[in-house]
């Protein structure tokens, strides 16, 4: 047996073990996380400062326990907007990273427009949008997919494109067809690209619809947050603004984790960094 | 299968209806001159290795005959037939595996049989036969990164080998092993080769690679891109590792070296 071979054998039966690194990772920022809490439980308590100023975050988790039908109320409409918005960015950047790698057209037409639109900070159209389309979930589904489209495209272009040649023509050697080395190379090629375009995505579609939600809505959590802003509610709005943290936490750990099965070639490290971009 | 392997395989010249023939294929990319005029025969069987330095073309010239880079000029005929594109009778083994991460090994090696759209089912065994011929079938259900390079390059050379092409083009395939692996490639190849009867074109810059392997070495000069020099190597078949040390070996080896380097004088 060549040695190559043995090396490799050898190598692939030591059982790989980062859980318990994984494990010690996170206890760091979990410590530290705990540790502040409870500083600024006691500051607020040592201190007295009044709970309209800076509630403690007894306060905080008391307001999310008892007002819990209110908050709920008003997370669901936001967070089905956000979805919504999010899964229009992706199935809409994809098909324009599409256009943008296989037509010439779009690629040197209104590839370079849409580039240049993103320095119109998205926020500011909101406005517009409520003029154009009304208060109602038409505008904050706009707006939440107009900011949340653009880096998804990027992503997903980017990805399509960045294929080594020599793949290619490895692939065209066999006769492979442009249709057969999308499907079986360019795509798979392109999950981390698509991964790290959707987690981008998914932060943006929350930011634009609470915006949305702020400027003119008479539900969502971000018409929560505006309200309570208004009544000098802080714990509630504090409650709400946790709340809503935790949603897009969950949203953002679905597709990591979503991520991680998809992308089982690469290894953890890998994927993380793909993610980052 | 000794005796078989023993059989020895006669160096076959090249003959009107040659596997391969080239006629005064040329190349340029716009006002560069990638390939000045080369015609070349290989014949049904033959293992013929296209020495030169880097950047002279040699590759240029494998990608025409393989149909993916266009000739500016001149006739290639592959199994009587003009080139118009990839086909299937051809099997491509690249400088580096270019095998799909995501796929394992057996997968990589079915990939051609899923772009010619046949049936994986039929072909599996061969595949895993295959696999067992590189001595890498325990690999099969893994990926890519958990192989070393030799054995990434054993996988590409099976899967340029899975839909059973009568030609094999070879593109540097062993530059990025070390030399070690490399020898031990080589002596694998000329074993599969044996096994199977493929026709070779194999393109090398390493003098000792072309001259162990092959039945027949074209020596590519750098200017002008064409063939410079031609010699049939007289190593009795099949080759073995002890040969690299024989005279006759390195008379070889010396003569390709003087050709290449009167090339680079002129």
């Amino acid at each position: 047996m060549p040695a190559d071979i043995a090396a490799a054998q050898a190598a692939a039966r030591q059982p790989a073990a980062p859980r318990r690194r994984r494990l010690g990772d996170a206890a760091w920022p979990l410590g530290i996380g705990l540790g502040s809490l409870l500083l600024w439980e006691a500051l607020c308590r040592g201190l007295g400062v009044r709970p309209i100023l800076l509630p403690p975050p007894s306060a905080i988790l008391f307001a999310m326990v008892s007002r819990y039908s209110l908050l709920f109320d008003n997370l669901w409409p936001s967070l089905y907007m956000t979805v919504l918005a999010f899964l229009l960015s992706v199935a809409g950047g994809i098909f324009f990273a599409i256009l943008i790698t296989y037509s010439k057209i779009v690629r040197k037409g209104f590839y370079p427009i849409i580039v240049v639109s993103q320095v119109i900070p998205k926020i500011s159209i909101a406005p517009l949008f409520i003029v154009w389309f009304g208060t109602g979930a038409t505008s904050s589904l706009l707006l939440a997919f107009l900011i949340s489209f653009f880096p998804m495209t990027i992503n997903a272009a980017i990805g399509f494109q960045t294929v080594d040649e020599e793949v290619v023509k490895m692939a065209r050697s066999f006769t492979g067809s442009r249709w057969q080395i999308f499907c079986k190379i360019r795509l798979p090629n392109a999950m981390p690209h698509l991964f790290g375009g959707m987690k981008i995505s998914i932060t943006l579609a929350i930011i634009g619809v609470i915006v949305s939600e702020f400027v003119a809505s008479q539900r969502g959590i971000g018409y929560l947050i505006k309200l309570s802003g208004g009544l000098l509610d802080t714990p509630l709005m504090m409650a709400a603004i946790t709340e809503l943290s935790l949603a897009g936490l969950v949203l953002y750990g679905l597709i990591a984790w979503a991520e991680r099965l998809v992308i089982y070639w690469q290894p953890a490290s890998h994927v993380e960094a793909a993610g980052g971009g | 299968m000794a005796a078989r392997l023993n059989e020895p395989i006669v160096a076959v010249s090249p003959r009107p209806e040659a596997h391969v023939a080239v006629r005064s294929a040329r190349k340029s990319y716009g006002d560069v001159e990638a390939i000045r005029e080369v015609s070349l025969a290989l014949a049904e069987g033959e293992f013929l290795s296209v020495l030169g330095p880097s950047g002279c073309g040699k590759s240029t010239l494998l990608m025409m005959i393989a149909g993916l880079v266009e000739a500016s000029g001149g006739d290639i005929a592959v199994a009587g037939t003009p080139v118009r594109g990839p086909r299937r009778e051809i099997g491509m083994v690249f400088q580096s595996p270019v095998l799909l991460p995501w796929r394992t090994v057996l997968d990589n090696v079915l990939l051609p049989i899923e772009m010619l759209k046949l049936s994986r089912r039929v072909y599996e065994p061969r595949a895993r036969e295959l696999l067992a011929m590189a001595k890498i079938d325990d690999f099969a259900s893994r990926l890519p990164r958990e192989l070393s390079g030799g054995m990434r390059q054993r996988a590409a050379i099976c899967r340029a080998l899975i839909h059973d092409p009568s030609l094999l083009l070879m593109d540097e395939p062993f530059s990025a092993l070390d030399a070690i692996t490399r020898d031990e490639m080589g002596l694998e190849l000329l074993r599969i080769w044996q096994l199977y009867r493929k026709s070779v074109l194999f393109v090398t810059h390493s003098i000792r690679e072309a001259a162990f392997l092959s039945d027949r070495v074209l020596v590519m000069g750098r200017r002008p891109a064409t063939i410079v020099a031609e010699t049939k190597i007289a190593l009795p078949r099949p080759r073995r590792i002890d040969m690299m040390e024989s005279e006759g070996f390195n008379a070889h080896v010396r003569e390709l070296r003087r050709a290449i380097e009167a090339s680079h004088a002129g």
